[in-house]
């Protein structure tokens, strides 16, 4: 049998980042802190929690929970090291750009009815930072609405996320900006199966 | 997504040479030039706002803000310190690096190493850059990073304290060369405080991206003489030292003038003919350059009178310089410990030294997947990244008859996580060694399974399981395959892993794993071929327009698996059912007819067989090693980064994956493959995808 050897003592902390965060930072990390729990990481079913409890409050908006096969998604395409959970910084990143898509939400469902339906969609999306062609715009109605062509507030977001991450995800393997990018198949399944 | 897409293009980035030391990978962005030339045009000083002249630059508790020792700092310019501050000073005799009020003598001792090699440091050091062309307070160095080189630029603000500098500095007061390359050493490991406390090893590797190996010299290698030799020749950094017992002890003098707590360098290694015996010298230096052994074989000793004139003359030279010869068995004695930092061939040009062959691979351990542990877990061991090094060629010289191939494995653990979970600290890492049988040989395209570990007993492995950022060991073994599986101590612990093999002569690494393929069987079906009794379910459940919707499909799903006991699921998801539609659905109608919805059914029947197989332990889920068995019955075989994205995609928290994420994941796998073949039109292996189309495949 093998036996592990003494450590040595523990080498400290690195704290760069903390020290350098403002008060509303350090006030997101504590709350980050209370939600992740110990691991300082957040699950599929963390982040479900966190975004029914949170999100699911305003009255503006229609929806019928983020569910959980939305939420692995969610951390599949946000997840820098693919251990299936966020850490503080993908959180962070994810979080504020929730925010910031729940105005863009309530700014642009005209009707206020409450969902965004398929003639707000093109312009809710470009006010995201997604202009699109109609053609996209079609296979995200038929992905992510329902069977009247109106998305509610979970799927908005869900779609957003991951087309964040899709975006970002291309520009990072088409460092030159040629346009194209080339994958083998096993870059391939990566890619796509983690998603 | 995003993550795996960094890693790629970071794989892809070292193919193309980025990182390598001539062409290094800017820290937080940093371009030297450019930052250099824009404060020239605004005659103004760099002033680095990603490491300010801030108290929380230099630490968090014994430097941190409110502590005393940080009380009285200033920082200050190069200039504010003297009148004429020199970078390099190219004719200093002494190249003595003295310690601050910092407890990194460790990295002082490296620094001191680096000295004694002028190519090694001008890698270290770019020497475009001084106090008087050019200059706007700005300087670079370049430090090795888990297996690249980063170019970090610092402004040459220096904490000061009563005019001082407080931390590294050259003996030579208008020197700062040495104080420059702690700053930027500081700023990529967050602080000045977060260099307390290490190891010279460390240090060394940083500097020169070369491989690390220790030698207690109280239970020594037998072959450690020649080891030491081989290590001159191939340009090798040697340094030892004395263990202090105490604070107290620390650069107290022995009365036979060896200094305790000090870093010395080894700098030769020679046998001479004494009284006609072999005697085995080595020559060590002080690099204070004076206060040197006064025992046998120092320069004035009368050992010396009874060798030939020509080993006299050739290995003497009387002064006092800091260096000085000792026997070998004097030094293992006096001197506690030996490290040797083995180069790698980019860092030495010329024919004079030797070089080793070097390879390297980063992979990672997850929990469930590929983080196995060690072998004390039979279960999981197998499941570790699994290397193979074929070593063909035996040394050129072996000192006592034994033929052997001399190679240094060494697993470093990369800290990224340490970064991001403030307090966590390394894990407890190791490596074991295993001979692959002829019937293996040559095989490259499988990942040996615990069969094969419960067989063999392994023909060698790291000295110890510990948490340092790296293990390294020394082996000299009979030519062969060789399987290499680092782990961590504990399973289920996860990791990323940088895993180098420096070899004598040159040896084929590689990874091993199973092929990406797929052998999914094309179900085919006849309408004719449906039972009458399949025929009219269909009718009921699919409605008048006589085709099954992904609602409807889902409705059935569940109405159908939440009565089974036998199997544990949540439910199919709407994602789910979409996708299987997707698959199937020929004609594009997004709904399936009854032969798409007939081999549906087919596929489930057989996932659910397999399924219920693979459930050894009949709990109602796989298991992270029952899925793996389970894809492979499915029809598919995936190397361990894929096995690993089924586990953190699709399991949940005891890491158990339930029936309906099963099909899920087996549907989409499929899928995906089709889709590949589809765009790899000429079966090049390669598909070319623009950016509408690559969003138009991943959205769904």
């Amino acid at each position: 049998q093998f036996k592990s050897s003494d450590p040595p003592p523990p080498r400290r902390p690195l704290n760069f980042a903390e020290s350098h965060e403002n008060d509303e930072e350090k006030k997101f990390r504590r709350v980050f802190q209370q939600l992740a729990g110990e691991d300082m990481e957040v699950s599929p079913n963390e982040l479900m929690d966190i975004l029914n409890k949170v999100l699911g409050k305003h009255g503006g908006l229609k929806t019928d929970g983020f569910s959980i096969e939305s939420c692995r998604s969610m951390v599949a395409v946000m997840d820098s090291d693919s251990t299936g959970k966020l850490g503080f910084h993908e959180f962070k990143y994810m979080w504020n750009n929730i925010k910031k898509w729940q105005a863009v939400y309530l700014k642009y469902d005209a009707d206020g009815s409450g969902t965004i339906n398929s003639g707000e969609l093109p312009k809710a999306f470009e006010a995201a930072g997604f202009p699109l062609n109609d053609q996209l715009y079609k296979l995200i109605i038929r992905r992510y609405s329902d069977e009247h062509g109106s998305m509610d507030f979970d799927n908005f977001i869900g779609c957003l996320v991951r087309l964040d991450a899709m975006c970002r995800a291309f520009k990072t393997l088409d460092k030159d900006n040629s346009g194209s990018i080339d994958l083998d198949i096993k870059e391939w399944l990566q890619l796509t199966m983690y998603s | 997504m995003s993550g795996i897409a960094a890693k790629l293009q970071h794989k892809r980035d070292k193919s193309h040479g980025i990182g390598s030391n001539s062409r290094a990978v800017k820290y937080l962005n940093q371009d030297f030039e450019a930052l250099r030339q824009s404060c020239l045009e605004r005659g103004q000083l760099f002033q680095d706002d990603c490491f300010e002249a801030l108290p929380s630059s230099l630490g968090y508790e014994e430097l941190g803000p409110n502590s005393y020792k940080v009380r009285g700092i200033t920082w200050k310019r190069p200039r504010e310190l003297c009148s004429n501050p020199q970078f390099i000073v190219e004719n200093a005799t002494r190249t003595d690096i003295c310690q601050g009020a910092l407890g990194d003598c460790w990295l002082l001792a490296a620094i001191a190493s680096l000295t004694l090699n002028k190519q090694v440091l001008s890698r270290v050091v770019p020497h475009d850059q001084s106090f008087e062309d050019d200059y706007a307070g700005i300087f670079h160095f370049e430090f090795w990073q888990f297996g690249e080189w980063v170019d970090v630029v610092v402004d040459d603000r220096l904490p000061t304290k009563d005019g001082e500098l407080l931390f590294v500095h050259s003996a030579e007061s208008s020197e700062f060369w040495s104080a420059l390359l702690e700053k930027a050493y500081a700023k990529i490991n967050g602080c000045y405080e977060a260099l307390s406390g290490g190891s010279t090893t460390e240090g060394f590797e940083d500097f020169t991206g070369g491989i690390a190996e220790r030698h207690e010299l109280s239970k020594a290698d037998p072959h450690l003489f020649n080891i030491i030799k081989k290590a001159l020749d191939r340009g090798s950094l040697l340094g030892c030292s004395i263990d202090i017992t105490s604070a107290s002890d620390s650069e107290a003098v022995t009365y036979r003038k060896l200094v305790k707590g000090h870093a010395y360098s080894v700098t030769g290694a020679e046998q001479v003919k004494y009284r006609g015996d072999t005697e085995q010298l080595i020559r060590i230096r002080n690099p204070w350059g004076q206060v040197e052994w006064n025992g046998a074989w120092s320069d004035k000793s009368s050992e010396w009178r009874y060798v030939s004139d020509d080993d006299r003359r050739r290995l003497t030279k009387r002064c006092e310089d800091g260096e000085f010869w000792m026997s070998f068995s004097d030094f293992l004695r006096q001197y506690s410990r030996l490290e040797i930092c083995n180069l790698t061939p980019d860092a030495l040009t010329g024919d004079e030294f030797k070089k080793w062959a070097e390879s390297e691979f980063e992979e990672t351990w997850r929990r469930g997947v590929s983080a196995g542990g060690c072998r004390n877990f039979p279960n999981s061991f197998w499941m570790n990244p699994q290397f193979v090094i074929k070593l063909e060629e035996v040394d050129d010289d072996h000192d006592d008859g034994e033929e052997g191939c001399t190679f240094i494995v060494g697993l470093m653990q990369k800290n990224k996580r340490r970064m991001r979970k403030m307090g966590q600290d390394t894990e407890t890492i190791g490596f074991a060694i295993y001979e692959l049988p002829e019937e293996y040989s040559g095989q490259r395209q499988v990942h040996l399974k615990k069969n094969f570990f419960t067989r063999n007993s392994s023909a060698a492995r790291s000295e110890t399981f510990i948490n340092l950022r790296e293990v390294c060991n020394h082996f000299c073994l009979p030519p062969g395959e060789y399987l290499i599986i680092p782990s961590t101590f504990e399973p289920n612990k996860n990791g990323d892993f940088y895993l180098r093999v420096f070899s004598e002569k040159q040896a084929a690494f590689q990874e091993i794993d199973d092929p990406v393929e797929c052998h999914v069987e094309q179900i085919v079906i006849d309408e004719d071929d449906i039972s009458d009794r399949f025929k009219r379910l269909f009718g009921q459940l699919s409605g008048h327009d006589v085709e099954i919707s992904a609602f409807e499909l889902q409705k059935i799903l569940n109405r159908v698996v939440t009565k089974r006991k036998d199997i544990k699921t949540s439910g199919f998801s709407l994602t789910t059912c979409r996708n299987m539609i997707n698959l199937l659905d020929k004609d594009g109608s997004g709904k399936l007819g009854l032969v798409e919805f007939k081999i549906l059914w087919t596929k489930i029947e057989k996932f659910l067989e397999v399924y219920k197989e693979r459930d050894t332990d009949q709990s109602g889920c796989m298991s992270s090693s029952e899925m793996r068995l389970a894809v492979e019955d499915s029809g598919f075989s995936l190397n361990s980064p894929l096995h690993q994205i089924i586990v953190a995609r699709y399991s949940d928290k005891n890491l158990t994956i339930d029936f309906d994420n099963f099909v899920c994941s087996m549907i989409r796998l499929e899928t995906l493959f089709n889709v590949f073949k589809t765009l790899d039109k000429n079966g090049s292996g390669n598909i070319e995808i623009g950016f509408m189309e690559w969003l138009e495949l991943v959205m769904l």
